[in-house]
């Protein structure tokens, strides 16, 4: 079994957002990058285990320069075969999902793993793209996924329950919580991280569709509000419409 | 989860300040990178949110207790142990040939810093266990390195070390525990050990104590101690283990570091307790200092570590708690105006500037001083000796400032909190507790002191010294080439040579015979030296950081650096300053404290 796991890198949790060039573009300033969450603790590592109980190669694959180099090696560490970096600098989801189907059609693999989302742009779109440019399956939302023979059975969220689905392979998947635990890399899986092949593949042409006009930042948290304890209907209006959540 | 550590400020420590990864230059290191180093810290980090923030507090309401013969923790430390073992956290320094991954120091007193943030009481476990690992790899035989090593940097065998007995404390020529040598090699030990940090507990199978003690007929004094690795379990012939007699007769009730036990062990109670010898016989005192100095290090930066976790406590408490008005012009304050955020008063600020000021001192000290310790075995013979020398003098340095001003930065902190920071709701007060002890174990500050007039700065005949006056003059130099930092430079120019006057003039009683008056205030002169020794890490820090901004090279964002260099100056003139009345009381010709025919002054 031959999976690939799509990878990308995101600003830390904590880093401070900022816009320039006219809120067109991301200040990069002082902040700190990680392996976006979703591709690393569940679709890597889900992909991690099913090759140690099954057999196979887990492969990364990012769309982007140099600068990602550091997650792609952290990606190793926690225990991917190898990597596949597309040297381009993506504008959008589509160009990400254009270039790694293009890498797919000469380099097929069985089972295509990505974050349900990135925490960054939060698009969610990229999944669904590769799978539209392959011709094959798509499930979203896979919180749990197991491999028979040539398909898939994965659970996947829905309001108010699961919805369980087989697919057949190839197909695409994207993971949400639950799918794996979190692995920590250890020392020799760092150490070995150095000398596992990492590929680095020119882009195919692309023209973006779509160009982002600005984006704005939420505004600031606005101070306690002191509810009367007689007005709990207020306190559940408040919980339901501003906080949202209920 | 509140925020406990400065990554970014560790990061440039280890890479803007100190460009530690010039390190995998070396033949030795060359297997490592920038990017491997940063997934271990990384990597470390989500493990401490994840498994050791969260039992910070508990560990304290749940302290290491003794029933039924046993010492009993918190659980965490059972899976801590395992994870630091499985993640190759125990022995990371360790050369490939004794199981390790041939980590540089800085580094692993960097994973350190950001353990100790989030949790004081979990890393002495694995800090001993590495250590007393590491006297067995350095001077034992290969079969007690076989017999021991793998399975301690695994972590299903823990280590500590025994010197401290009820009359042998801060005088470990004192010490009595005895080794009475067998036909077969390995000695029979004798003896009570007190106080001995992580010795035991029901999450480890076996504890190998490096243990002190006298063979017998040894010379008195230091002279006559030798060390021996002595399992609380031994290893059978057929490879199973048998209890050792070594009893666990209590656990320390302590006012701090509740979760990280303190035992009272008792060697061969049944004369049935055997060890076996490590190194030569005799040497024992000067090989365990290889474990004490490491040691030292690191609790210079858990001191360092808590402070850094209360000040971040402290500063969010300050940016959310709203009090009283701000001063207007004309000393006016508008009682309509909204209450101001404490942070606002400056005198909430100075406090959060001491602060800064200390832990990130402190942090740049102890990772210059884990740098000089990697340098000292892995440079050119001539430089190998300078590390060497240099690390020597810092070490009571780095281990005493920030146990010391930690202790005071955390007070400032809990001040910060009002009444608060005196209740238990609160982490201040915890923190405050935990950071008592280390001035206290790995050598009191009165030991500290005296090690550091009393034997380095005269080591070498003062050459010691010399080395680090030169490359506190070429951070003076480098410094002087801006403007704004030129007048701290100057600063530290006189503060250094302040410090040459005093020991010049202290040198004066012990060339005179009077070597009790020489290190009388060996305290007041630690004081003095740490300012100048954290003035100079403050002036190196903001020489950086004014580079940074100057040539626009910048990792960071620009108020990142732009703090580095106000509280640089802040150091100056709040700290720095205070070494004008060291010097006085220093050279003042009244000797108060050596009065041994007048107990009357204590009347
Ligand atoms: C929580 C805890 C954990 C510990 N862990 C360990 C451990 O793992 N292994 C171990 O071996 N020990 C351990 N110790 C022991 C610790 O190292 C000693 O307590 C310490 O060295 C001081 O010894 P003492 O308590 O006997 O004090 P003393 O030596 O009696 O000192 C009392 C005071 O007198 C001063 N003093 C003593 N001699 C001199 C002198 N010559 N000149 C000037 N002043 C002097 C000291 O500075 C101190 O202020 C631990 C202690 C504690 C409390």
């Amino acid at each position: 079994m031959k999976y690939l796991v799509c990878i990308s890198r995101t600003p830390e949790t904590t880093a401070k957002i900022a816009f320039t060039d006219g809120n067109t573009q991301f200040d990069k300033n002082g902040v700190q990058y990680i392996l976006n969450p979703y591709d690393e603790w569940y679709a890597l590592v889900r992909a991690l285990e099913l090759k140690e109980a099954g057999g196979g190669t887990v492969t990364v694959i990012n769309v982007g320069t140099a600068e990602n180099d550091a997650v792609i090696r952290k990606a190793l560490a926690i225990g991917a075969d190898d990597a596949v970096r597309i040297d381009t600098d993506p504008k959008s989801a589509m160009n990400v999902a254009k270039q790694i189907s293009e890498y797919v059609k000469s380099n097929p693999h069985d089972i295509i793993l990505c974050g349900k989302e990135t925490i960054d742009y939060n698009s969610g779109e990229v999944g669904g793209m590769i799978a539209e440019f392959l011709d094959i399956p798509f499930v979203s939302y896979g919180e749990h996924l197991d491999i028979e023979g040539s398909s898939a059975t994965v659970k996947r969220d829905i309001e108010g329950g699961s919805q369980t689905v087989k697919v057949n392979l190839p197909a695409v998947i994207s993971a949400a919580k639950g799918m794996a635990e979190q692995r920590i890399p250890n020392m020799r899986g760092i150490m070995m991280a150095k000398r596992k092949p990492l590929n680095i593949v020119p882009a195919v042409p692309f023209e973006d569709a779509a160009t982002v006009i600005g984006y704005t930042l939420p505004e600031g948290k606005s101070a306690v509000k002191m509810i009367d304890p007689e007005n709990m209907d207020e306190l559940v209006r408040l919980l339901q419409e501003e906080a949202k959540v209920l | 989860m509140s925020k406990y550590i400065s990554i970014e400020n560790l990061k440039f420590a280890l890479f803007e300040l100190l460009e530690s990864d010039k390190l995998f230059a070396l033949d030795h290191y060359k297997d490592l990178d920038k990017d491997s180093v940063n997934i271990m810290m990384d990597a470390i980090k989500d493990y401490a949110d994840k498994s050791m923030y969260p039992v910070f507090k508990e560990m304290d309401q749940q302290p290491a207790v003794y029933e039924d013969g046993k010492i009993i923790v918190h659980p965490a430390i059972g899976r801590f142990m395992k994870d630091a073992g499985e993640n190759g956290w125990i022995g990371p320094t360790f050369s490939y040939e004794d199981g390790g991954m041939q980590l540089p120091h800085v580094f692993h007193t960097a994973a350190s810093h950001i353990m100790e943030c989030a949790n004081n009481n979990m890393t002495g476990y694995t800090g001993l266990t590495g250590g007393a690992a590491n006297l067995i790899a350095t001077y034992g035989t290969s079969t007690l390195k076989e017999m021991y090593v793998s399975n301690m940097l695994e972590g299903k065998w823990a280590g500590t070390m025994c010197l401290t007995e009820p009359q042998a404390g801060s005088s470990l020529s004192d010490i009595i525990t005895s080794a009475s040598p067998q036909t077969d090699g390995s000695y029979k030990i004798k003896g009570h050990k007190i106080f001995i940090s992580g010795g035991d507990h029901e999450y480890s199978e076996n504890f190998i104590h490096l243990v002190l003690a006298r063979i017998e007929g040894a010379p008195l004094g230091t002279k006559g101690i030798s060390l021996f690795a002595v399992p609380k379990n031994r290893i059978t012939d057929n490879s199973g283990l048998e209890y050792n007699d070594v009893l666990t007769a209590g656990e320390f009730q302590k006012m701090g570091q509740k979760g990280y036990c303190t035992t009272h062990l008792v060697f061969g109670e049944n004369d049935d307790c055997y060890g076996h010898l490590v190194g030569a016989e005799n040497q024992g005192l000067k090989n365990m200092f290889q474990m004490m100095n490491g040691a030292r290090i690191d609790v210079g930066m858990t001191a360092a570590s808590v402070a850094t976790a209360a000040f971040y406590a402290s500063l969010q408490y300050a940016q959310e708690r709203s009090q009283g008005r701000r001063i207007l012009p004309g000393g006016v304050k508008n009682v309509e105006a909204q209450q101001t955020s404490i942070i606002n008063h400056p005198d909430v600020k100075r406090m959060l500037l001491l602060q800064k000021a200390v832990t990130e001192g402190s942090i740049a000290l102890l990772l210059q001083a884990s740098l000089y310790h990697d340098l000292s075995h892995h440079s050119s013979e001539e430089d190998k000796e300078k590390y060497h020398l240099l690390l020597e003098l810092l070490t009571p340095i780095a281990k005493t400032y920030p146990s010391e001003m930690g202790r005071v930065s955390i007070s400032n902190g809990l001040q910060i909190l009002g009444g608060y920071g005196f209740c238990t709701e609160f982490s201040l007060e915890q923190y405050y507790r935990d950071i008592r002890i280390m001035s206290l174990y790995e050598g009191t500050t009165g030991i500290q002191s005296l090690d550091l007039l009393g034997r380095k700065v005269v080591m070498k005949n003062g050459e010691t010294m010399k080395l680090l006056t030169k490359e506190i003059i070429a951070s003076i130099a480098a410094a002087s080439n801006y403007d704004d930092l030129k007048p701290y430079a100057d600063k530290l120019k006189s503060a250094s040579k302040n410090l040459e006057q005093v020991v010049m003039h202290l040198l004066q009683f012990a060339m005179s015979g009077n070597h009790e008056r020489y290190i009388a205030d060996a305290t007041i002169f630690m004081e003095m030296m740490s300012n100048v020794v954290i003035a100079w890490q403050w002036l190196k820090m903001a020489t950086t950081a004014k580079t940074a901004l100057v040539t626009g090279n910048t990792i960071q964002t620009s108020e990142f650096y732009e703090s580095k260099i106000h509280t640089m100056r802040f150091f100056f003139k709040y700290e720095l300053a205070k070494n004008n009345g060291f010097k006085e009381t220093l050279m003042d010709p009244d000797s108060l404290t050596i009065l041994e025919d007048k107990k009357s002054v204590l009347a």
